[in-house]
């Protein structure tokens, strides 16, 4: 009782004093760079789409791979990244009642260490001195400068795990015997798997600074790649434990409901910073030198993580039937009719929730060892993680824009600004469709991916390729027209729509919920386990590529 | 009772032979995932006997000290290099690391470490963390191969898994010192 006054008086002071400004502003800074570089991301995507159908040839300063590159590298590292850090700090700062004046400068230390490395990265990309794809791994050798710059992306990242971490201890030291809000929960989750994560490529990018300056002269490609995928299996995983952040707290509140039990969701949580690197193994299952054994088990490692998304999938359609069944809603399905289709802060993560379903199914072929041979370097990977970031996660961050941004610049959700929002949900959805849709079918009949448009000799299997990459062209260009609305809604939102008050949508518990058990904080010991299923995971197959190492490889510069 | 037939089952499901056999095909799964999983099992099966022999435990580990000693002494016995080999070609020597592991280690392990004090918990901590430090250095360092059954790459791996555990183990117990246990109670 006396926790949830506690609780209470919080929410009310944050109510009556509104958002803090200094924080606001740090999360709008994240924001506006993530919405810059989704805008060019996204022409980049176009273009890249539309050479890939073969129905627009490239000017001879600019190559596929480089478009290839630039549009991963900004998207997938630099976009999530920075809408993951706005998003994730507004929460932080409004769970805890504000941020510590040293956690902003920290937050602000990472902005600028952030926009250094993006200056440095696409620099050497726009040179076409850096062509290496947004995986980054050798034998390809980009510019050393190009690897000084994802260094300091990492500083960056690094400077923002230790604010969050700081502004949480001292929250728990000030509020003894409480456990923390769920969205602070949520953002520990978070950073705690990006400064584990970032472990694995900071290794990886400070041994190919020295092979790609010549100082050294090989290195071994199987340990660089699989240090790749310790982190870029788990930024997936991140940006997913961020989306549902989302999910379980604030669509329930947009739809009158309640969360779900917070013990289950806390544990959903814990289960996802403790299993979660390991699934990097799954990207390298036609890798030479990891043995067959080592494989198999790792199946097993990477699809623990379906137990939490199942466990998720359960709890969110319970919470929507409940909320659905409160208004009224009769029958077996006549709870869906309730459900508020017409906001989009419920409509666009609601379809990134339901898009989960094909590409977790996805998921589990990629990391079945037979099925992905037949998938691995096809047309079916880039489809399976457009529908996978591309809508569970993206419409998902879309959606929480027209609740943030107002909330941040205290303006308000305008009707038109919403109805925008929906058109442009289903725009986005039908692109993501079209494109992703025959993205996968190609990929099952032979379409390599990461290549450049070919018809290989006018090979009759290479031309029976071409009708899905034409819909791939329509589906790229709606995501653009996608890109475009959203970019202006997010214009609007900051600078525009009239003033008012937005409230930060947070659910509330059932009125017979259980208070979260006190265990679920121990931060220390999740650590810890994640570090030995690491261990597990990861001793094995590393010795063997050490112990066992080819002569290892020069930098390679194939374009 | 539900821990009993997780415990049991989880004991059977590692009886079964393709699974021993996939299990012990690598030296370092066989010591740090059969080994630990054969204790967990004795673990979990450990509430059924200490319900139905709660006199047995009292008269025998009342302090926890003998279940921790007896822990211990199964754990180094399946530490040394030949026993495991044995257990690959000796029959009897296979049986006995089914029943020592969970029965001899699992079960007095539950029964004792909340009986332990924390100055004990620390002490146990301190060995193993010692220990595991030497086998490391012992499985990375020495340049012959020590088990028939295994290569020295497996050995070498076997190395890195034990330092790999001790830094977990370390890390474990600074976050325990320096952290405030009692906030999570």
């Amino acid at each position: 009782m006396k926790e949830l006054s506690a609780l209470s008086l919080q929410q009310k002071t944050i109510k009556a004093l509104g958002v803090n400004t200094k924080d606001a502003k740090i999360s709008l800074s994240y924001l506006s760079v993530a919405f810059a570089t989704l805008l060019i991301g996204g022409i980049l995507g176009l273009v890249q789409g539309l050479q890939r159908a073969g129905l627009l040839e490239l000017p001879p300063w600019l190559n596929y791979y480089q478009v290839l590159t630039a549009h991963g590298i900004l998207l997938l590292l630099v976009f999530s990244t920075t809408f993951t850090i706005g998003y994730q700090y507004a929460n932080l700062s409004h769970s805890l009642g504000g941020l510590l004046p040293k956690v902003r400068k920290l937050a602000w230390s990472g902005f600028s260490l952030m926009i250094i490395g993006v200056i440095l990265v696409v620099t050497m990309i726009v040179l076409n001195e850096a062509s290496v794809l947004y995986t980054f791994y050798p034998p390809l050798a980009a510019h050393p400068i190009f690897y000084v710059g994802l260094v300091f992306v990492v500083l960056g990242i690094l400077a923002c795990c230790f604010g969050v971490f700081i502004n949480y201890r001292h929250w728990r030291k000030t509020h003894p015997g409480q456990t923390t809000p769920l969205l602070a929960f949520f953002a520990m989750g978070v950073f705690v798997l990006w400064f584990f994560a970032s472990i694995g490529v900071t290794i990886e990018v400070l041994t190919l600074i020295p092979w790609s300056m010549g100082i050294v002269e090989t290195t071994n490609v199987m340990v660089d790649r699989t240090l790749f995928w310790w982190f870029g299996h788990t930024l997936v995983n991140i940006w997913y434990l961020v989306a549902t952040s989302a999910w379980y707290v604030i669509v329930p509140k947009i739809i009158g409901g309640r969360h779900f039990n917070e013990k289950l969701i806390r544990l959903v949580v814990i289960l996802l910073v403790i299993l979660n690197i390991p699934g990097g193994f799954h990207h390298q299952i036609i890798d030479p030198a990891i043995s067959e054994s080592i494989k198999f088990l790792h199946v097993f490692m990477s699809l623990s993580i379906a137990v939490p998304s199942l466990m998720t999938a359960f709890a969110m359609f319970a919470v929507f039937e409940r909320a659905g069944r409160k208004k009224g809603g009769k029958g077996l399905l006549g709870w869906i009719t309730k459900l508020p289709w017409g906001d989009v802060r419920f409509l666009a993560p609601m379809i990134a929730m339901i898009s989960f379903i094909p590409g977790g199914a996805g998921g589990i072929v990629n990391t079945s060892n037979q099925m992905n041979q037949v998938i691995h370097n096809t047309m079916w990977v880039v489809g399976h993680f457009h529908v996978t970031v591309g809508m569970s996660v993206v419409m998902t961050f879309f959606g929480i824009c027209y609740w943030l941004i107002p909330y941040l610049t205290k303006r308000k959700l305008t009707p038109q600004m919403n109805r925008l929002g929906v058109i442009q949900t289903i725009i986005w959805t039908v692109g993501m469709i079209l494109m992703a849709g025959s993205q996968h079918l190609v990929g099952l009949l032979g379409d390599p991916r990461r290549t450049s448009f070919t018809t290989y000799g006018d090979h009759p299997r290479a031309l029976s390729w071409i009708p899905y990459e034409y819909v791939m062209g329509i589906g790229a260009s709606l995501l653009l027209l996608g890109v475009i609305i959203q970019v202006y809604a997010v214009i609007n939102m900051m600078f525009f729509a009239p003033k008012g008050e937005t409230t930060f949508p947070v659910a509330e518990p059932e009125d017979n919920a259980l208070p979260a058990p006190m265990w679920t904080e121990r931060w220390g010991l999740w650590s810890v386990l994640l570090l030995m299923v690491v261990a597990m995971a990861y001793v094995v197959p590393i010795v063997d590529m050490i112990v066992n190492a080819p002569p290892g490889s020069p930098p390679i510069k194939t374009w | 009772m539900k821990q009993f037939i997780y415990g049991l089952l989880l004991f059977v499901f590692l009886t079964l032979p393709p699974v021993a056999t996939l299990l012990e095909s690598i030296m370092i799964i066989h010591m740090h995932l059969q080994m630990p999983l054969l204790i967990f099992s004795g673990f979990l099966m450990a509430r059924f006997f200490k319900v139905r022999f709660p006199a047995f435990f009292y008269k025998w580990n009342r302090n926890g000290i003998p279940g921790i000693l007896l822990f211990s002494i199964i754990l180094v016995y399946w530490m040394i290099p030949r026993t495991m080999d044995e257990a690959l070609t000796v029959y009897a020597s296979e049986i006995f690391k089914f029943i020592s592991l969970p029965f001899l280690a699992g079960i007095p392990l539950r029964d004792s470490w909340r009986k332990l004090g924390s100055v004990s918990k620390n002490i146990v901590f301190l060995i193993f963390i010692i220990l595991f430090i030497l086998m490391g250095w012992l499985f990375i360092g020495v340049d012959d191969q020590i088990c028939n059954n295994y290569l020295r790459v497996d050995q070498i791996t076997l190395g890195w898994g034990y330092v790999t555990l001790a830094a977990c183990m370390i890390i474990y117990i600074v976050q325990l010192i320096f952290g405030d246990q009692s906030e999570f109670e």
